[in-house]
């Protein structure tokens, strides 16, 4: 067999496919190089997804006439010169790889005028080479358009997706760097209709509006940068309340340096900060930007610089959680009763997508649901007004009076969060309370091997169990907040969580434990408490750091505000 | 059914029985009392189908027939009628029981009688003769001990065991075991225990506040109830099946330290100490200091409270061996101390991990084992 070297045209195509991999990967490079050239206004339009045309038109600083063949050469950049320079990379492009690997799977035209010239260029290439060249006249900027993406590449082609995919495609890039970059104009245009516009005013709250709509953007709460203590890690963005949830991990879109990434980690970090807020499986929505030294962070990993390394992976995982969960504990809103609709409306964007054409109007009293902050108790301790109790419906919720309308408490859930803050809260180890009799405990095999891992964490929070051969466990004592429980009920449940629990760190372990423990502790559904007994669950749950939630994140009260009140009864 | 009795008897037998109605059941039948003529009388019946009670009133029968009628509107009727004469009629084809009593005239549907599921009654002579005073005082000092949920349906009961002219009362809850002996005016010839739900006992010791004459104790031949006959009044309860864990190994013989103590002080100083303890998992701290030859010794009880505060209650005490301390739960200890009569109490500890024992000074027929409580490590 001959080894022969590939002609250039072929090897580029082999390297546009790294890049380019549907219209919206043009559009996405195309955006960056209007970026990196300080455009303010940037317009972006789209057919059928992109897949017979897309075009990127800007305000930037556009290329001068001579060089704008150069443009197209593979590995020519204006943003980067020596191998030095990789190590503090600003810019959004820097490979060089873009503009030669679209022009070499599509038909390009490219106006531009740098604004020192007086005429344009118009360049026309189709499969890489150059098939026009006209002087053309322009405002200074540049304007790419791409048409027949992959016409010359027929297996490519044939994935793609159908256009409404390839549309969420690019509407997802757009609002990306809309996000990234909200002193930037974006507008974009499917199929010859606006879809979507940034303000362009250089808040980040603006444009979180104009992604989300006004429902959602006006609950978001800001994560005010904090600086890390070893390393100048910034944290700053929006993260939505406990109350809005999504089925997916999509809506936590996060930012390193001004560039939208994917990280699995730091996806992690912000769901974590939403730890024991959300139901089991749902995720939040998060808009995260961290921002580091160019040097603490590799950007160069994957052709399409989606993916980064950092320095200091664990630290910048702190920050993000720290950041996140301060964000959320000082000023999480409680759910309002006439949620249900919110959540209606939300589960309707979920299913639809994202309200791009339609931003819902804004709704009149949302303001008046968020809980002012200085009615509270003071901002650390979880803002939670002084309540009145009135009394239990169901002996199931305990009904009470705040300064700002009705609330209604899960009595179960409310007593699950008070139990688990103060396990979680405690000086020393916690207080047990030995048995009559060692009892012997059997536990089911996928359970037991976890038992054993788990042993020392459970001897610490008041157990103490030790192995009695196979899968049996003796049990002396048990934690005293549990009562008068039976031990073998006891260690079975706490056994079953272990057993359910995915590869953990000792922490999470002892936090599921304790979790385990205080659904056991709490009081059940349908007891019936005497008011000394609500008055006391009341004001433990005003002494707690996160009221609002049980530890598995369902809430743990609703409030009917004054207003809404006031509007049911037809008084406004 | 036409019957006429005085206001004053309808309404103490109805308390005596209305407890054993069951309000909540899902069979209807069971939140109703069973009125019957019977040999004479009027015979009151109530049950949840676990514990039913009988109990017969004085009354004029002029019309033999019986009927069910809901349990609580009959108790807050004829609580609410004067002190007269009651005459009630059964009407058959309505299902309706018709009263009067002086000025008042009511009537109150009910159900047929043959749903009523029979209440036994004993049948025979036999049974074991029990002294009424001391039936109380047993259940009194056991009942408490025994679990409250029904995880293990064993450790609900109080077990009864009958050996020689000595019963034997014990329950435990899995944290602690309370153990009652009594002496029998007469000897039983077989001995034989069994297992007596504690509700049923604690509603035997209710009902009997009054008695003077000896109780009667029959176990039904198929060995699935016990029947507690008084004067007027029969209490039937079903039997828990099973065998009651072996209590007398869990009792503790080598404990080196032996407290003596003023019963009510060390109850005070409980309550006290509750105060504080009740905020975190009810643990209070037993210190055991003997004394020296020129200071008598001293128990220590006291209870911290990371919200509320702390307290100490320091009390004069005889102690034997070295000091130690030990905490419980307080819940546990002022339960003990509200049913011992004796003036002082002994508590006999070994160290922090080992059981303390309570045993009334001078009387050997009650002991209770406590488990201790740890602080976390």
């Amino acid at each position: 067999m001959t080894i022969n070297v590939l002609p250039p045209d072929v090897a580029s195509q082999i390297a546009a496919g790294e890049v380019v991999e549907r219209p919206s990967s043009a559009v996405k490079e195309l955006v960056e190089n209007a970026i990196d050239a300080d455009a303010r206004d940037i317009r972006v339009e789209v057919r059928r997804g992109g897949k017979t045309f897309l075009s990127v038109a800007d305000d930037g600083c556009g290329i001068p006439a001579a060089d704008v063949e150069l443009a197209f050469e593979r590995h020519a950049t204006s943003k980067l010169s020596t191998a030095g320079d990789l190590d503090h990379i600003l810019t959004l492009g820097f490979r060089g790889e873009a503009l030669s690997s679209i022009a070499s799977v599509s038909r390009v035209t490219m106006v531009t005028r740098a604004a020192a010239e007086e005429t344009g260029v118009l360049l026309r290439l189709e499969g890489g080479a150059v098939v026009h060249r006209q002087p053309s006249g322009r405002a200074p900027g540049t304007t790419v358009t791409v048409e027949d993406l992959f016409f010359n590449v027929p297996a490519r082609r044939e994935f793609l997706r159908t256009d409404l995919t390839e549309r969420r495609h690019v509407d997802n890039w757009i609002t990306r760097y809309a996000i990234a970059y909200p002193g930037l104009r974006f507008a974009l245009l499917h199929d010859d209709r606006e879809t979507f516009r940034s303000p362009g005013t250089g808040h980040l709250h603006d444009v979180l509006v104009a992604v989300y709509g006004h429902e959602v953007g006006e609950t978001l709460l800001e994560v005010f940068p904090e600086g890390g203590q070893e390393r100048p890690i910034l944290v700053s963005g929006f993260v939505a309340p406990p109350s809005f949830h999504r089925s997916n991990r999509q809506d936590v879109t996060l930012f390193v340096n001004g560039r939208w990434v994917q990280d699995s980690r730091l996806t992690y970090a912000v769901i974590q900060a939403y730890h024991t807020f959300l139901p089991v499986g749902r995720y939040p929505l998060a808009v995260v930007m961290v921002n580091l030294p160019p040097e603490e962070v590799d950007v160069n990993v994957h052709p399409a610089k989606v993916e980064v390394r950092f320095r200091d992976a664990d630290a910048v995982f702190r920050a993000v959680q720290r950041a996140a969960r301060q964000a959320l504990v000082a000023k999480a809103p409680i759910p309002s009763a006439g949620g249900a609709a919110t959540a209606a409306r939300m589960a309707w964007q979920e299913r639809h997508g994202r309200p791009f054409s339609h931003p819902p109007l804004p709704e009149p009293h949302t303001q008046a649901q968020q809980l002012q902050p200085e009615l509270g108790m003071g901002e650390r301790r979880g803002s939670l007004p002084p309540l009145r109790v009135v009394g239990q419906i169901g002996a199931t919720y305990v009904v009470a009076e705040g300064p700002d309308g009705l609330y209604l408490i899960d009595q179960h859930a409310a007593h699950e969060r008070v139990l688990y803050e103060q396990m979680m809260d405690r000086q020393e180890g916690l207080a047990s309370q030995q048995v009559l009799e060692p009892q012997a405990v059997e536990v089911p095999p996928h359970a037991a091997a976890r038992v054993m891992e788990g042993m020392a964490a459970l001897n610490g929070l008041g157990f103490d169990v030790e192995p009695f051969g196979g899968t049996t466990f003796l049990v002396r004592a048990l934690p005293a907040i549990l009562g008068r429980a039976e031990p073998a009920e006891a260690l079975l449940e706490v056994a079953e969580t272990l057993g359910e629990a995915r590869s953990r760190v000792d922490e999470a372990l002892e936090e599921a434990i304790v979790r385990s423990i205080c659904k056991r502790a709490a009081v059940k559904a349908g007891q019936v408490l005497t008011r000394e007994e609500m008055e006391e669950l009341v004001r433990g749950l005003e002494r707690c750091v996160s009221p609002r939630t049980c530890p598995h994140g369902r809430p743990t009260m609703i409030r009917l505000s004054v207003d809404q009140l006031a509007r049911e009864f037809g008084r406004q | 059914m036409k019957v006429s009795c005085l206001q004053e008897n309808l309404n103490k037998g109805l308390s005596i029985v209305g407890r054993a109605a069951s309000p909540r059941s899902t069979l209807p039948i069971l939140s109703h009392v069973l009125l019957e003529t019977d040999r004479g009388r009027l015979r009151l019946s109530a049950t949840n189908l676990e514990i039913g009670v009988n109990c017969w009133i004085g009354a004029r029968v002029e019309e033999e027939g019986a009927i069910a009628i809901p349990a609580r509107t009959l108790i807050d009727l004829v609580s609410a009628f004067p002190p007269d004469q009651v005459d009630m009629e059964a009407v058959v084809r309505t299902m309706t029981l018709n009263l009067h009593c002086g000025r008042s005239e009511a009537n109150i549907k009910g159900m047929d009688a043959v749903e009523f599921p029979p209440v036994p009654v004993p049948e025979g002579e036999g049974g074991i003769t029990l002294n009424p005073d001391l039936l109380r005082t047993a259940i009194a000092q056991v009942a408490f001990a025994a679990a409250t949920d029904e995880a293990r349906p064993i450790l609900t009961g109080v077990l009864v065991r009958f050996e020689g002219s000595k019963m034997t009362m014990a329950a435990a809850d899995g944290y602690r075991l309370s153990v009652r002996t009594a002496v029998l005016p007469d000897p039983v010839y077989e001995p034989f225990s069994v297992i007596v739900p504690a509700r049923a006992l604690q509603e035997l010791g209710r009902i009997s506040g009054d008695e003077k004459e000896a109780i009667t104790a029959t176990v039904t031949p198929d060995h699935n109830r016990i029947l507690f006959e008084l004067t007027d009044i029969v209490l039937a309860s079903q039997l828990i099946p099973g065998n009651f864990p072996d209590y007398e190994q869990i009792i503790p013989k080598d404990l080196g330290i032996h407290v003596v103590v003023n019963t009510s002080d060390l109850s005070k100083a409980c309550r006290t100490a509750q105060i504080f303890a009740r905020e975190g998992s009810n643990i209070i701290q037993l210190h055991v200091h003997p004394g020296t030859e020129l200071e008598p010794g001293r128990l220590v009880v006291s209870a911290t409270s990371a919200e509320t505060g702390d307290d100490v209650s320091a009390l004069d005490a005889s102690i034997e061996g070295e000091p130690v301390d030990i905490a419980f739960n307080v819940r546990y200890l002022i339960d003990v101390l509200s049913i011992i009569e004796t003036p002082q109490v002994v508590l006999d500890v070994a160290s922090a991990s080992r059981p303390g024992v309570f045993r009334p000074l001078g009387n050997n027929e009650f002991i209770y084992v406590v488990m201790p409580m740890h602080l976390g490590r």
